[in-house]
């Protein structure tokens, strides 16, 4: 395939698109808090929540291939470790955060042992069981002393006191204004920075010797295990890993939202769905897709919330979902995510290497010290077209 | 010296009785072919070395230590590496990610030090470097960025031996390498293959149907039927063993 520009990969010119990209989003993180409504910040904070949640499937389902529908119970150990501790325990809410990170690390692991011996579709349903007992777990009579039972706990949020001032540079406040009511930007800043951390810790993982071992895992586990990957410690490790990741946005609902029941969306099944339909759409095993699907999974759910009655809907939409009283937007996502597996199995993120070549080709850096064939083994005629 | 002792493996699957008291040994330095008609039990004992199969009876001993009581993922750290008959590759990889899998037993880097990034992309530029050098050596360079799906057989099987050596290993075992090439590839092959003995004082076992070129890369071979060795000894001695020839062709009895 003919492409318009070729680059080298490491070279001055992929330096300078990765730092135009990251220039443009650092322009946007920026902008939105101090600029933008309450509604978008609101909008993006919910997104960076999906964000970190479906990045930590996609180590664990994406790069490891172990399938996981009970991501919605670490992300509810998050909430419910950050609810209690800051209700019961009077803990500062930003202090739990690493409290959730090792306790849904440790269950990750507990629940990995199972899994070792499984895969598959068996994999599927033992990790759907613990995503089903977890809101019934939470809301068990003899646990309501801690979980506040199907009531939920209150005022789990961060406290704006004068304790907690405001931080000015130059007089201009990155923070927002924390006294007063418009508390939006701290949360939206405490987002970004979760999806961010997560996103570093998944790529440390997969760019090094361990996610190579993972995808090894995930494209054939016996040659991995001949290749030296201990195949028990390293699915038990990614798991608690994921688990413990995922447990971060988790937190960060309940610091957020300030109340939290057993029945909200993402601490059922549900949310496991959601997380997992965020993965695969966005591009499963690729850094950014997960990223990109919870940006295109909130900004439809957004523009389709209003659209409960007929004259709310756009004219072209009308005659698809007049008759709906609710909103359309996971609908909508759901035709998305199967006219995707038609065009671009491989997500979003698929779909743009599929085409980007056509832009731009980046060559990767030549790898070894020498470029003569020792040997010169003329090996079966192969030509480039495998490249395609 | 003596690298690798089998002694006495028996290995049923259920009522099957793939090896039945199966002993031989390979001398350190030498090529070792092991040949019989399909279904001898070639691959099972592959799979009892490799760890893949734990044998109903029997010891595998490797430069004089139990490998039976290892678990299968400590073998390439010991030294042993192997390819699979019917590949065994990671096809959404490239040929050179395949390969830098292959030194996973070389490396260090965990999930902390990933994490962290400590000594991470110095082990990362190693790898490759060493990946990269093995390719071309076996004449793979220039499909280094390739995924591995979709490639022709011939070349998966030279990749498959690549990511072997990735390993370092002291002792090779390669299942049926030429199983599947054009008969001129055949001979190159074995030429391959005695080199890198030589270049990575290597060891080999080497499984094999055809005969013309295990019979002159081979410094001994062991001949097996029904799980039981019938012959062994020298490529020349080996041929004129009349167990083998009514083996291989049937008696006129």
């Amino acid at each position: 395939m003919k492409s318009l520009f070729t680059i080298k990969s490491g070279g001055a010119a992929s330096w300078a698109m990765r730092l135009a990209v990251a220039a443009v989003l650092a322009a946007l993180m920026l902008w939105v808090p101090t600029r933008g409504s309450d509604s978008l910040i609101e909008v993006c904070t919910t997104a960076f929540t999906l964000m970190a949640a479906a990045l930590s499937l996609n180590l664990l389902l994406g790069y490891a291939g172990q399938i996981s529908l009970g991501h919605s119970a670490f992300f509810g150990i998050g909430t419910y470790t950050t609810a209690v501790m800051v209700t019961r325990w009077g803990w500062s809410p930003f202090h739990t955060l690493p409290v959730a990170f090792v306790l849904a690390f440790v269950v990750g692991v507990l629940v990995s042992l199972p899994a070792l011996r499984i895969k598959g579709v068996y994999l599927a349903l033992v990790t759907l069981a613990l995503g089903m007992v977890f809101p019934q777990f939470i809301k068990w009579k003899k646990l309501s002393w801690l979980t506040g039972g199907a009531k939920g706990i209150n005022d789990t949020g961060f406290k704006f006191t004068k304790d907690n001032p405001t931080y000015e540079i130059f007089g201009w406040n990155p923070w927002g204004n924390l006294r007063g009511q418009n508390v939006k930007p701290f949360y939206f800043w405490v987002g970004a920075i979760i999806v961010l951390v997560v996103y570093l810790i998944c790529r440390g993982v997969v760019k090094s010797r361990v996610g190579r071992s993972l995808v090894a895992i995930r494209d054939n586990s016996t040659a991995a295990a001949v290749m030296g990957v201990n195949l028990p410690v390293t699915k038990g490790i990614v798991f608690g890993l994921s688990a413990a990741m995922c447990a971060l946005p988790g937190s960060l609902s309940a610091i957020r939202t300030g109340t939290v029941t057993a029945d909200t969306q993402l601490l059922t099944v549900a949310g496991s769905i959601t997380f997992l339909v965020i993965m695969v759409v966005g591009g499963a095993g690729s850094l950014w897709g997960p990223i990109i699907g919870a940006a295109v999974y909130q900004f439809i759910i957004e523009r389709t919330g209003g659209w409960t009655e007929p004259d709310a809907i756009p004219a072209l939409f009308r005659p698809f979902f007049g008759w709906s009283k609710t909103a359309p937007g996971g609908g909508l996502f759901a035709i998305a995510l199967i006219l995707l597996m038609f065009v671009a199995p491989l997500g979003l993120v698929g779909l743009w290497r599929q085409h980007s070549v056509r832009l731009c080709r980046v060559v990767p850096k030549p790898a070894g010290t020498t470029t003569i064939s020792v040997m010169a083994a003329a090996p079966a005629a192969v030509d480039e077209t495998h490249t395609a | 010296m003596t690298l690798l002792d089998v002694e006495d493996v028996t290995m049923r699957f259920g009522g099957i009785v793939a090896l039945d008291g199966l002993s031989f040994s390979i001398e350190e330095g030498h090529i070792c072919g092991l040949i019989g008609p399909n279904g001898a039990g070639k691959t099972t004992m592959f799979n009892v070395v490799s760890r893949i199969y734990q044998p109903t009876l029997g010891s595998v001993r490797f430069r004089g230590e139990e490998l039976l009581t290892v678990p299968a993922h400590a073998i390439a750290r010991l030294g042993i590496a192997r390819t699979f008959q019917n590949l065994a590759l990671f096809p959404t990889m490239t040929l050179l990610e395949n390969v830098m899998v292959g030194a996973h037993s070389q490396g260090r880097v965990g999930f902390g030090k990933a994490i962290s990034r400590i000594s991470a992309a110095g082990d990362n530029r190693r790898t490759r470097d060493d990946a990269g050098d093995l390719l071309h050596e076996l004449g793979l360079g220039h499909l280094a960025f390739v995924p591995a799906a979709g490639l022709p057989f011939g070349t998966l099987k030279r990749l498959e031996i690549a990511r072997a050596l990735a390993a370092r290993p002291s002792f090779l075992l390669l299942d049926e390498p030429a199983a599947g090439l054009p008969h001129g590839e055949v001979d190159e092959l074995g030429h391959t293959i005695s080199t890198i003995r030589d270049q990575f004082n290597l060891t080999v076992l080497l499984v094999e149907h055809h005969m013309s070129m295990v019979m002159s890369i081979s410094d001994r071979v062991v001949v097996m039927e029904f799980g039981r060795k019938i012959a062994e000894g020298t490529p020349s001695e080996v041929q004129n063993n009349e167990k083998v020839i009514e083996a291989y062709l049937g008696t006129t009895t």
